[in-house]
């Protein structure tokens, strides 16, 4: 086990060092002097200069990259060419928004999800499992930005629910955070919900298949308690891992989320940097973005070879 | 992988398209066919907007793009069944013409997409070794990039247009590929009639293109079909954060940007460019199940 671990580990810190070049390769890739990029066109010939020095832009690119790598890990991301503030304070006061969001949306992707998987599988061939494949087909299929705004026209402008846009923190006024939350967490869970149901379905099937599974029944156990404390249990493995895989389409959804409901959060800030061409918060927050998915999915790796006896006893998956 | 090209019937099988197999598949579309009628329609469907983006032009007469400062966010009637927008354009007119951006932007993505990440996979599966290696760390990499976020950093180096989100998405979607092709070329070039094409003197260009190649297309094929859906909801997406296809052009996810500040008033600006997006995107879905049970029948 130790040494799919180990393999594990560096094949993510392989996998960082490459994004980290192709995110440092992307913002040489604007055209224009790297210099201005950084500081932005208002800044005069010693703002330049300090830009300049700062990551030594005279120097060879590969010397270039080592600088930018060593500040970018002391957690120097640049400053915002917008605001002067520094790139990883921009993020960091966003960031527990978007959290908040995406935990929401887990939330309710996973309780929609896992019963109406599991009914799926267990009443195999029947209308309710036609009726879960459609609405897991819908999931998919519908574009987040519009059922939000269908859901806005809804709820908010027809029938007066819920607030359509504004954010209020959540130490502030817990109820009136929720209130506004809870229509994009939906959105933002909704295509998540649908992913994860046909892979429960598909697991519990498969799980509920297995030897096991007949021995159980046969000592006698109540279909309920096989069902849950044997098959779901060994099921959610594989559920685990498209969650961590997921975890990236969920940042993306945050962007288009974020910009319906006017949350002031991580993906809306990408967007106004790219309107704004803040060109260090967009490189800072497409790295942050992109270091947290590999992070996470070694997690989620390491979590279930630690969890699932299979695994820690065969000396690991193939991890290539 | 084709299961014909495998099969005990044709032991030499240096042909990989087995023989009859085309006669007997027109048979076999219309057996899974009627089998599934939610497929079919998807196809069906598929086809219908694919008609639509080619004969935009004689369907909407009105002209997509023209303002009509007399006829601002009018509601449905007969002379505009989807009603007018800001610019008192015809709803029904953009969203047919909308038809055609997202056709293109889905479908020439999902080549782009293949045209690269076959090729690559092929060689990375085929070789393997430390070139594999090397490309597969670069696909991990690439991979680590939520497909949406890396679109957006693609569109702020490029510059926001209907070709560079193209690119963008394409280039987000190559890394499936790599993968998807590498995985399929590492057990089909085991078998047996790979080896005994070698045998025969074949060469790596030879065996990849004729033996390889052509049994792996089918699975290559059902993934392209899931994946166009995903690349043209990825444009609407591009289009509505603006990031995308610019005015005056008829995109449904630029008309829904515009739909948006006009919820109270204009309700049907937003819903004819969204139910376009999801009915398409359904289908192609439906359509995509369909074919994975018409070319790999043994998965069920």
């Amino acid at each position: 086990m130790t040494e799919f671990l180990v393999r594990r580990a560096f094949i993510s810190a392989v996998t960082l060092v490459l994004i980290s070049l192709i995110v440092f390769t992307g913002v040489r890739m604007i055209p224009g002097d790297p210099a201005r990029v950084m500081a932005g066109t208002d800044a005069d010939a010693a703002g330049l200069e300090e830009v300049r020095e700062k990551y030594g832009l005279h120097d060879p690119i590969p010397v270039q990259y080592v600088r930018w790598i060593g500040l970018a890990l002391r957690g120097d991301l640049g400053e915002s060419i917008r605001t002067r503030q520094s790139v990883a304070w921009t993020v960091a006061i966003k960031l527990p928004i978007t959290v908040e969001l995406a935990c929401l949306a887990l939330l309710i992707a996973l309780a929609l999800a896992i019963p109406a998987g599991v009914i799926a599988a267990v009443r195999r061939n029947t209308a309710w499992d036609v009726l879960a494949s459609a609405a897991s087909l819908c999931g998919v299929s519908i574009p987040n930005f519009w059922l939000g705004i269908m859901l806005i026209l809804l709820v908010s402008v027809r029938l007066g629910w819920l607030p359509a846009s504004g954010f209020v923190p959540l130490f502030e006024d817990p109820v009136a955070n929720v209130k506004r939350m809870l229509m994009p967490a939906l959105v933002l869970g909704t295509a998540l919900a649908a992913v994860l149901m046909r892979q429960t379905r598909n697991a519990m099937i498969e799980v509920l298949s297995a030897d096991y599974i007949r021995t159980a029944r046969s000592k006698g156990l109540a279909g309920f308690a096989v069902v849950v404390r044997h098959a779901l249990r060994n099921a959610l493995i594989p559920v685990v891992t498209i969650l961590g895989l997921q975890m990236g389409a969920l940042m993306g959804g945050a962007v288009v989320t974020e910009s319906i409901f006017v949350l002031p959060g991580f993906g809306r800030l990408i967007v106004e940097a790219v309107f704004t061409r803040d060109y260090p918060v967009v490189q800072g927050v497409v790295l942050i973005t992109a270091s947290s998915y590999v992070l996470i999915n070694l997690l989620v790796d390491i979590s279930y070879t630690v969890l699932n006896p299979r695994i820690r006893i065969g000396g690991g998956v193939d991890g290539a | 992988m084709g299961p014909d090209a495998a099969s005990p019937i044709y032991p030499l099988a240096l042909t990989a398209e087995a023989p009859g197999k085309r006669s007997g598949f027109l048979v076999r579309t219309w057996r899974v066919g009627r089998r599934r009628p939610a497929a079919l329609a998807g196809a069906v469907v598929v086809l219908l907007f694919g008609a639509m983006a080619l004969g935009a032009p004689w369907i909407a007469t009105t002209d997509p793009v023209r303002t009509d400062w007399s006829q601002i966010r009018k509601a449905p009637t007969w002379a505009h069944p989807f009603g007018t927008d800001d610019l008192g354009r015809d709803g029904l007119s953009r969203v047919v013409w909308g038809a055609r951006i997202s056709m293109q932007a889905g479908v020439f993505s999902i080549l782009l997409a293949i045209a690269i990440g076959v090729p690559v996979g092929l060689v990375a599966g085929f070789y393997r070794g430390a070139l594999d290696q090397a490309i597969m760390r670069l696909t991990d990499a690439w991979l680590a990039f939520p497909f949406l976020i890396l679109a957006i950093g693609l569109v702020t180096i490029l510059g926001p247009s209907l070709t560079n989100a193209t690119l963008a998405i394409g280039l987000g979607a190559t890394p499936t590929y790599i993968r998807l092709t590498r995985g399929l070329v590492l057990s089909t070039s085991e078998e047996d009639y790979v080896h005994g094409a070698r045998a025969l003197g074949a060469g790596d260009v030879r065996l990849m293109a004729r033996h390889v190649l052509p049994n792996i297309v089918s699975a290559i094929l059902v993934q392209a079909t899931v994946a166009v859906p995903t690349a043209i909801i990825a444009e609407a997406v591009l289009s509505f954060l603006g990031l995308g296809v610019q005015p005056p052009a008829p995109s449904w996810g630029t008309m829904l940007n515009a739909a948006q500040q006009f919820l109270e008033s204009a309700p049907w600006m937003a819903y004819w460019p969204g139910l376009a997006i999801f009915m398409l995107a359904l289908s192609f879905n439906l359509a995509g199940d369909g074919l994975r049970d018409l070319l790999d029948p043994r998965d069920y």
